[in-house]
């Protein structure tokens, strides 16, 4: 009873605090498989466009943003992810909110599906590696010169190339059956992966981080972004977008169905589409958005820029459902398992030589 | 009174309007009904494929069938409305293999596959379609069930696409219903207008018949017209007539009076004087009966609706009679036999307007009186025939010296015995009251010399 007072003078002091401030924020929650530092200058330019919202940034695994968008409550408003399939299973599943107005007409129609799950960036899966570490005139600018590269001086890569593990990425799994899907020889390289006893890493940032301390010499399908950013500082890792054939990838975002914060969600998204947050988004960042001259309407030909590289978009369809198939997947994982650990010829010379995962296996 | 009611124009445009609303309503509906199952039949068709293509992807591998999903199918199943899509492949004992969605898919126990449904799930509504594939190993055999579906919003869009001419050609139907109206209406009503134009221009005593080009509709109302105007003109030519009659009658007493005053005057002599009074008084006399005549004859043109007073035909021409024995008694002249008979048994009721009664009674006894020489036989008698009551003035005087009967019962027209005063306005009186009590008025020679005068009315209840 004697602490009632207090309490009493607790809430009234809490209250006058509340009151006597300009109204509270709206809190944003976002949910994204994307680095904060990539994206930062345009949160940065949303939270001064608009004051009132307070962006509540959570930096995640891919995985853990699929986890998010189910089982959470409340969810988180807006979500974010490289893995097309499981953002395009979201939006299917009927999570993603339908959103509407002259920015979301106005967006190229390959980029978005139903006007609820939106790519909005463009970004070259590209290969990296320590050019001080390997001879000057090793030739790795495609996946076959890569393939050869692997095959003829595997002594030279033994246990020192990182690649996406398949069961712990959504966006590495996105990527090897966008691979796959490209070219059967794709197993050839799988099978050249294994016999070089490469590592399975859960992202691009072990990658990065495993090549500048010199554990790795290459790294296989790093998101372009965040290695040429992070080649920046370290002027020893060359990046090499494939010539011939690049993947493209964007990253997808919707609002949530069940957003706390609808109206914050809606304005976040239109904001990102617009012209001008798209704008900040090639400016300031890594990250590029998708070609707005709109003019073709097929998907699939792969697209000649301007240096003759083809590049493959990832298209933004139904067709991804396929990959996010539970059967599927793990009969994709066990092929994935069969190839890159096939006997074949001999793998690095030494027996003992311990190939795996980098982490914990699933 | 003319009182205004709904007019045509508004009548045939509702009715117009009204039925090509109708009809429009009903090829609306029909528009509907068919653009929906056309829609459903165009994206029925995209889940058939999907699902044979999903079908032609799995394979019996080892001991289990597996199930590749292909990226096709699942493009085929969104389509370009990019519609949510399901699949889902289950095993002979409803088991599912797998299915992207948890949509209620009961297996089907006594369905017969292919099977169409439309379901509701997390408030959206899916179609979906489902088919048996039957695949047999090398050493064992199953059938699997491969459910694809979609939701409805490319359906939905479609079928309002295909909708959207419908509902133009529903607009454009009302508006040409709408203008055909108009101008068919104008067309139709313009006979009437021009009709009305004719009669406006029309000078007041234009009787002529009228000189316009009618449709058949209308010829009965022009026809109609033209036989008012006739008899208006007959009208108009009676009055006429009788005004002029009536002005030449009051001439000539008047001028009597102004002879017999003007010869009084020149003379000193108190005996012509009282013989000029004399003839005065009669002419005066003459004049007066003659304005009361034609007072009566205008009451009676005007007033032609007989009242309905009951009356009792014997009492009033008994009274009648006794009125002119007595008028006749004082009178220095040979009087004539006046005599009443009632031959009827019983009371004789009319029913009328008692004055118009007694006036035309009074008239053909006195025309009886005039007409004859004195001495005559006057009898006003008192019948019955054909159920009617005949009440007849009869005298056994001269007749009617060749005038016929029709002609003197004309107003102002008089026998040939001229020199006797009256103004020939009595049978026409007379006969204009035994018509307006729906009776008749007759006047004949008698066989057996004289003339009888007679009143048919009918008779009746007390």
């Amino acid at each position: 009873m004697r602490c009632l007072p207090c309490a009493r003078l607790l809430l009234a002091l809490c209250l006058a605090g509340t009151a006597g401030s300009a109204p509270a924020a709206t809190p944003l929650h976002i949910a994204a498989a994307l680095d904060r530092p990539a994206i930062a200058p345009v949160l940065a330019a949303f939270e001064r466009a608009h004051p009132d919202i307070d962006i509540r940034y959570a930096d995640l695994a891919t995985r853990a943003v699929e986890r998010r968008i189910h089982d959470t409550a409340p969810p988180p408003d807006v979500v974010i992810s490289s893995a097309m399939p499981s953002q395009l299973a979201a939006a299917n599943a009927g999570y993603a909110a339908r959103l509407s107005g002259a920015v979301i007409d106005d967006w190229p129609a390959r980029f978005k599906w139903r006007d609820s799950v939106f790519g909005f960036t463009f970004e070259p899966v590209v290969f990296a590696y320590r050019a001080d570490l390997l001879p000057a005139d090793i030739a790795l600018g495609s996946h076959g010169a890569l393939f050869r590269a692997l095959t003829d001086q595997r002594s030279r890569f033994c246990g020192r190339v990182a690649i996406y593990d398949p069961a712990r990425s959504a966006v590495g799994y996105a990527l090897y059956q966008a691979d796959a899907g490209h070219t059967a020889r794709f197993w050839q390289l799988v099978s050249a992966f294994g016999q070089a006893r490469a590592h399975q890493v859960p992202n691009t940032r072990t990658m990065l981080t495993g090549l500048s301390e010199g554990r790795f010499v290459l790294a296989y399908n790093l998101l372009g972004a965040y290695a040429r950013r992070y080649a920046h500082g370290h002027p020893e890792i060359r990046v090499v977008a494939p010539t011939d054939y690049t993947l493209m990838l964007s990253r997808m975002v919707f609002v949530h169905r069940a957003a706390p914060h609808p109206d914050a969600a809606r304005q976040f998204v239109t904001y990102l589409l617009s012209r001008q947050g798209q704008r900040v988004l090639m400016q300031q960042t890594q990250l590029a958005g998708p070609p707005r001259a709109d003019t073709s309407a097929d998907r699939s030909t792969p697209k000649r820029s301007a240096n003759q590289r083809r590049i493959m978009p990832i298209a933004l369809d139904a067709g991804l459902l396929a990959q996010v198939d539970p059967a599927q997947r793990r009969r994709d994982l066990a092929q994935w398992q069969a190839r890159f650990a096939a006997p074949g010829q001999p793998g690095c010379g030494s027996a003992d030589f311990t190939s795996g995962r980098a982490g914990p296996s699933r | 009174m003319i009182r205004i009611t709904t007019s045509l124009r508004a009548r045939l445009m509702l009715w117009l309007l009204a039925g090509a609303t109708a009809l429009g309503t009903i090829l609306l509906i029909e528009a509907h009904i068919s653009a929906t199952r056309n829609a459903q039949r165009a994206y029925d068709a995209q889940l058939t494929a999907a699902a044979l293509t999903m079908a032609d992807a799995i394979r019996w591998a080892g001991d289990e069938p597996v199930v590749t999903v292909p990226a096709a199918a699942l493009r085929i199943l969104s389509g370009t409305a990019e519609a949510r899509v399901y699949y889902g492949v289950f095993d002979q004992a409803g088991h599912r293999l797998t299915a992207n969605l948890d949509l209620p898919i009961e297996s089907g126990d006594d369905e017969t596959l292919p099977a169409w449904r439309t379901v509701s799930h997390d408030g959206t509504r899916w179609r979906l379609h489902g088919r048996q594939l039957d695949l047999a190993g090398w050493s064992a055999h199953t059938s699997l069930t491969i459910w694809v579906g979609q939701t409805m919003g490319g359906r939905r869009a479609l079928a309002a696409r295909l909708f959207e001419p419908a509902v133009m050609r529903f607009v454009i139907l009302i508006l040409a219903a709408g203008g055909l109206g108009l101008v068919a209406i104008a067309s139709t009503l313009a006979p009437v207008r021009r009709l009305r134009d004719r009669l406006a221009g029309r000078r007041a005593d234009d009787f002529s018949a009228l000189d316009a080009r009618v449709p058949g509709e209308i010829a009965p109302l022009a026809a109609t017209l033209d036989s008012l105007f006739t008899r208006q003109r007959a009208a108009r030519d009676s009055l006429l007539r009788f005004t002029a009659d009536a002005s030449h009658q009051l001439k000539t007493p008047l001028a009597g009076l102004a002879n017999a005053s003007e010869a009084a005057l020149e003379s000193d002599d108190p005996a012509v004087w009282r013989a000029a009074l004399a003839r005065i008084h009669a002419t005066a006399q003459h004049a007066g009966r003659l304005a009361g005549q034609l007072l009566h004859m205008a009451r009676l043109s005007h007033d032609t609706t007989p009242g309905n007073e009951s009356i009792e035909l014997a009492t009033l021409a008994e009274q009648i009679t006794r009125e002119h024995a007595e008028r006749a008694a004082l009178s220095d002249d040979t009087p004539h036999e006046l005599s009443y008979i009632n031959a009827l048994t019983g009371s004789a009721y009319v029913t009328g307007t008692r004055w118009a009664l007694q006036e035309a009674l009074r008239n053909l006894i006195d025309n009886a009186l005039v007409h004859t020489p004195t001495g005559t036989a006057v009898t006003v008698r008192l019948s019955e025939r054909d159920a009617m009551l005949w009440l007849c003035v009869i005298d056994d005087g001269p007749g009617l010296a060749s005038a016929s009967p029709q002609a003197l019962r004309a107003a102002f027209r008089r026998g040939e015995n001229t020199e006797q005063p009256g103004s020939g306005l009595g049978l026409a009186i007379v006969s204009s009251i035994a018509e307006a009590h729906g009776g008749s008025f007759s006047l004949d020679e008698r066989a057996a010399g004289g003339c009888q005068a007679c009143l048919c009315l009918p008779r009746a209840r007390p």
